[in-house]
């Protein structure tokens, strides 16, 4: 096992070292790819906190995500010249509460009670961001403007050029995912995995299943309005699209299709999702239906994800894809 | 037209939509209280129905002929589904099995696009049932009653199915603990074949008269698998009760939503389940979780 070790810190030196200098080497088409990958892999990330570590099926995540992008839209839109990190930290702060709200109603329940209710609740905010035109524009969506960085020291750092967007998002990106991988392995991130396996132990032990599951939802809701945010920081663009049913399914996809057994999975499965569906879209207008193809070749066929062409299968009980 | 000839016809038009609901939700439901399968790919079914309802009415004409061909032949396509995809993922859990009834849900409505394009069609209701008759004092569409009507002997089929007969009874059990009725030596798998079965055919009914009264168009599938949703996570899963209580509700909800404040229709849809399970968390008439 130890000797794995120095593989992955280079690997990890040698990633990191093209995600610096990949603005110098592409052309920006390809910067924009990258961008989009690293916004998706945050929010896979978070998701699989829940659905690979937590055995949590979130369903209705598209709803933090949604809830993020739109906070971030309307603060970019109605607040001129707002702080980029404080715009930030509300719409992350935001999906906080989004996910004490929705978890207080649905952590109680397990299995597909659990993922149909957290969808529910995302439809109810669909529904919101559909019907509430004078706000949100509806289908048509709004566009929304970028604002500078103003750093301590440097003043303020313009957002209009791509270039910096990619390292402002890389560096959010990387501490968020970094951060999560650590809360995983704090004690409290460690007893999510407890209750998965077995929720009727923890409590004689002295767990509080309810407020385990509640505090990690949370937190999982907490890095996806984050991941919304950048989304629109990103795109300057919001529709309904970052909350419609099509966008849960995506995150499902990115964290099955890339592996939710490993933290990195749900990464790979990012990159894989936006690669592919550039490269559909650029064959033909018919993607829909070679995309849901991949879906069930996936499910029938490439059970452990991506991940596991590369590492071989955990030989313990890992996590369970759901079950009943 | 008085306040209450217009409070009338909605409550009318919102049992109309309710029963269409009730007949693509209840097999939805079935499916899911047996064996704990989400079947995103049910509302595709729905779909089919009505697209097949519009090529055979206006292929030999006849409405009536359409009612019997289009859910012998998507009863016929979701049995090759199960057989040949669903099947192998009862063993693997949820996240597969939306995985894969979402990819194919995706893969049908392209399949629609390619096959009957992009605009919205219309079917004609059948010239028996076309006008409006006098009804409780103001006029009411033929074929809106003609819609009430039929779901209606529908479910009284359904209730002397599931009450009166053998098959029914598994069935129930099943729904109860299927675990425990294979345990038995009853052949759970064929029952939830039956059901599964059934259960296209009642989608398929719906897109079918549906069709005349909305136009057929390939998101109509998406539309009501939402209110499916709303109906069977209100009306607590495997419950058939809970179903036609949450989809009429769900009806009356969208119609008296759209009388009163159009732009909060499909709010109140959603406002509806979060009251309930913030109420009852496993549903209206649900088993405890």
């Amino acid at each position: 096992m130890n000797r794995t070790v120095p593989y992955w810190i280079a690997g990890a030196a040698l990633i990191l070292g093209f995600l610096l200098l990949a603005p110098h080497l592409l052309p920006e088409m390809k910067i924009h790819l990258i961008i989009e990958i690293m916004i998706f892999s945050l929010w896979a990330v978070s998701f699989n906190l829940l659905f690979g570590h937590g055995g949590l099926l979130a369903f209705g995540f598209g709803a933090p995500f949604g809830v993020g992008a739109y906070a971030a839209a309307l603060l970019f839109q109605h607040f001129a010249g707002i702080s980029l990190v404080l715009t930030l930290s509300l719409v992350a702060l935001l999906g906080f509460v989004t996910g004490v709200i929705i978890g207080s109603l649905s952590v109680r329940l397990k299995g597909a009670y659990f993922a149909l209710i957290t969808f529910g609740f995302q439809m109810f905010l669909y529904a919101i961001a559909l019907k509430w035109y004078s706000v949100t524009k509806g289908d048509d969506g709004f566009g929304v403007t970028r604002p500078a960085l103003s750093l301590p020291l440097a003043g303020n750092l313009s957002m209009a050029n791509v270039v910096p967007v990619y390292y402002f998002t890389l560096a959010i990106v990387v501490l968020a995912i970094l951060a999560t991988y650590l809360f995983q392995k704090t004690p409290l991130g460690n007893s999510i995995a407890l209750v998965r396996e077995n929720d009727v132990r923890p409590p004689f032990l002295g767990y509080n299943v309810y407020l385990t599951r509640l505090t990690v939802f949370s937190v999982a809701c907490f890095l996806a309005a984050l991941a919304g945010g950048l989304f629109v920081f990103f795109n300057e663009f919001v529709s309904t699209a970052v909350i419609d049913m099509n966008i849960s399914m995506i995150v499902l996809l990115m964290a099955i299709i890339g592996g939710s057994e490993y933290f990195l999975g749900p990464i790979l499965g990012a990159a894989f999702y936006v690669l592919v569906q550039n490269w559909l879209s650029s064959l033909t207008n018919r993607w829909f239906l070679v995309m849901g193809a991949i879906f069930i070749v996936v499910v029938l066929y490439l059970e452990g994800g991506l991940i596991s062409l590369f590492i071989p299968k955990k030989d313990q009980p890992g996590v369970s894809m759901g079950g009943k | 037209m008085g306040i209450w000839e217009i409070y009338l016809t909605t409550a009318m038009h919102g049992l109309v939509y309710g029963m269409l609901i009730f007949l693509v939700a209840s097999g939805l439901t079935l499916v899911l209280g047996m064996a704990g399968v989400l079947n995103i790919a049910h509302a595709a079914l729905y779909m089919l129905g009505a697209y097949f309802a519009y090529t055979f009415t206006h292929s030999t004409g006849s409405f009536w002929l359409s009612l019997i061909l289009s859910p012998v032949i998507v009863a016929l396509v979701a049995v090759l589904i199960e057989r040949f995809l669903l099947r192998k993922t009862y063993a693997k859990g949820h996240v597969p099995q939306i995985l894969l009834t979402f990819g194919l849900l995706y893969m049908i409505s392209e399949i629609v696009r390619m096959v009957w394009g992009t605009n919205p069609l219309r079917v004609f209701e059948p010239p028996l049932l076309s006008g409006e008759i006098p009804f409780l004092g103001g006029t009411y569409p033929v074929y809106r009653l003609f819609i009430i009507g039929f779901s209606i002997l529908i479910l009284i089929g359904m209730l002397l199915f599931l009450m009166r007969t053998r098959v029914g009874l598994v069935i129930r059990a099943a729904v109860h603990d299927a675990d425990m009725v294979g345990a038995l030596g009853t052949n759970v798998p064929f029952y939830l074949f039956v059901v599964y079965a059934g259960g296209a055919i009642l989608a398929a009914v719906a897109g079918v008269i549906a069709a005349p009264m909305l136009s057929i168009f390939s998101g109509m599938g998406d539309q009501i698998l939402l209110d499916c949703f709303v109906v069977i996570i209100v009306g607590g899963f495997g419950s058939l009760l809970g179903a036609f209580v949450a989809a009429l509700l769900v009806g009356e909800l969208q119609s008296f939503g759209v009388l009163w404040i159009p732009q909060l229709a499909l709010v109140f849809e959603f406002l509806l389940m979060a009251v309930v399970l913030a109420i009852r968390p496993t549903g209206l008439f649900g088993e405890e979780a």
